[in-house]
């Protein structure tokens, strides 16, 4: 079972929007997206809106039901990823449609991540981390 | 020669500003460009960067009435008192967490730190100040859009937008054409244009999502890599003569294959992704908003500075506000046109 219940959004820095059901997240502060699956982003409206993850573990039975371990493991990605963060607040209700979308999905829980670009954003221009120097190493101007 | 901090940006910011009026007499040069509901005018010496605004923009033409009135200062220690720029400090810098700093100050700005170049904005006052080492200090990629910081700051504080994407269309509808680069973006665009479909511009277009989805045409300048150039059969149109630009790329106009003069605007009516296809032939085929949204807005989003999280919600309606299609490019220009042509006089 999960170390915490509920979590929040990890920062102001992350954005999100929905496109048929499916979300889309951004890292304003390293210009990583991420692509949500199906499944994923109900979890993803539910856990950021304050959700506890045992009401969405017993939101839902048979092949709508969510696997413990599968949404333990989400869970820790979307921390480690730095989206979602623990938070002490009180579980807020789960969504009444929840476990009808939960029911329609089709995939599952999954969220891509695309940094393609991410470097664009978040490189640092100005220092580089040199191992022998420690940070910050002041790039020199070509 | 000061240095900037997080700290002390904005007052850097308004320092260049100050200098820049004081010294508003003494620019040798003054061009002003025509762009849709915006007179910029910029005061600036001659060299690359004043031929480029000479040839780098498609002007409107259309009511000036509401036209605002924009001013740049692109300027050089050597024009009046003007200072030479300011390294960037110690402190640790983020692209984003220097927008943040300014935009907090009411300020837009971008830092290229290799040649000190700098550019602000102040939207209240519609005014703006680039300062550079000397008049040939700036980014390689200055000229084939130039000032497109500012005009993408003047447009995102009127809800417009410049998007990363390409255009094609027919009868005043038209589709937009998103992606990374590589993806066939440019080589469709150039494809349709020789083929009889009209473009409101590649690579940066201003959308506007008010009443339906708008795009205009800002900048004339079109790009291809030498194998799509000779590809599209431009090598033995347009001739190799030109240096090629910073990404070893051909650049050449819009107006140099256009079959009609460039639309004032196109309707449009889907987002498209393409994709080489590895067929003979083109088609096209639904894909979901995620993908298209993923598809178009982070080089939008990364290509220009400021304004990300405005530019997320504005390309999320974008996306929401059309049908997505994946676009899978066969070898053949007239065959991408006659596809991309079919689908427009079907869905438009």
């Amino acid at each position: 079972m999960h170390r915490f219940d509920v979590y929040a959004v990890a920062s102001r820095d992350i954005v999100f929007e929905s496109f048929d059901g499916e979300a889309v997240v951004l890292d304003l502060s390293n210009g990583k997206y991420f692509g949500f699956s199906d499944s994923g982003s109900a979890v993803w409206r539910a856990l950021s809106s304050g959700v506890g993850t045992k009401a969405l573990i017993g939101s839902a039975a048979g092949a709508a039901a969510i696997d413990a371990a599968a949404l333990e493991s989400f869970v820790a990605q979307l921390v480690e990823l730095g989206l979602l963060a623990p938070s002490d607040a009180t579980p807020q209700p789960l969504p009444d449609d929840f476990p009808a979308v939960l029911a329609a999905a089709k995939e599952p829980l999954n969220v891509s991540v695309h940094d393609d670009l991410a470097d664009l954003i978040i490189v640092d221009p100005i220092h580089e981390v040199e191992e022998p120097l420690g940070w910050p190493a002041v790039k020199q101007a070509s | 020669m000061p240095r900037v901090t997080m700290a002390t940006l904005p007052d850097y910011a308004r320092y260049l500003f100050a200098a820049a009026q004081g010294a508003a007499s003494l620019f040798p040069v003054k061009q002003t460009v025509r762009l849709p509901g915006l007179e910029m005018t910029a005061h600036l010496s001659p060299g690359p960067l004043a031929d480029a605004l000479g040839q780098a923009f498609i002007e409107a033409g259309d009511d000036r009435s509401d036209a605002r009135q924009l001013r740049i200062f692109i300027g050089h220690p050597g024009i009046g008192d003007l200072p030479e720029p300011a390294h960037w400090g110690d402190g640790h810098f983020t692209e984003h967490g220097f927008a943040r700093t300014l935009a907090e100050a009411g300020l837009r700005g971008h830092h290229f730190h290799d040649l000190d170049f700098w550019q602000f904005y102040d939207p209240d006052r519609l005014a703006g100040v680039q300062l550079m080492r000397s008049a040939e200090a700036f980014p390689p990629w200055e000229p084939g859009s130039p000032l497109r910081a500012f005009l993408h700051w003047e447009y995102a504080a009127r809800g417009m937008r410049l998007a990363h994407a390409g255009t094609l269309g027919l009868d005043g509808k038209g589709v937009l054409l998103a992606g990374a680069g590589g993806a066939g973006k440019s080589g469709t665009v150039v494809a349709g244009l020789l083929h009889g479909l009209d473009s409101v511009g590649d690579d940066y277009v201003l959308i506007d999502l008010d009443g339906g989805v708008s795009a205009r045409p800002l900048f004339s300048t079109l790009k291809q890599d030498p194998k799509g150039f000779a590809r599209l059969g431009l090598k033995h149109r347009l001739g190799t003569d030109g240096p090629l630009n910073w990404q070893g790329k051909h650049t050449f106009h819009i107006e140099a294959i256009a079959p009609k003069p460039v639309p004032a605007s196109l309707d449009i009516f889907a987002l498209m992704v393409p994709h080489i296809g590895g067929g003979e032939t083109s088609s096209i085929m639904p894909m979901s908003r995620r993908d298209a949204m993923i598809a178009l807005a982070p080089s939008g989003i990364a290509q220009m500075p400021g304004e990300r999280e405005s530019g997320f919600r504005f390309f999320s309606d974008l996306t929401r506000l059309l049908p997505c299609y994946r676009l899978s490019l066969g070898p053949h220009p007239e065959e991408i046109a006659g596809t991309l042509a079919h689908f427009l006089a079907r869905v438009a």
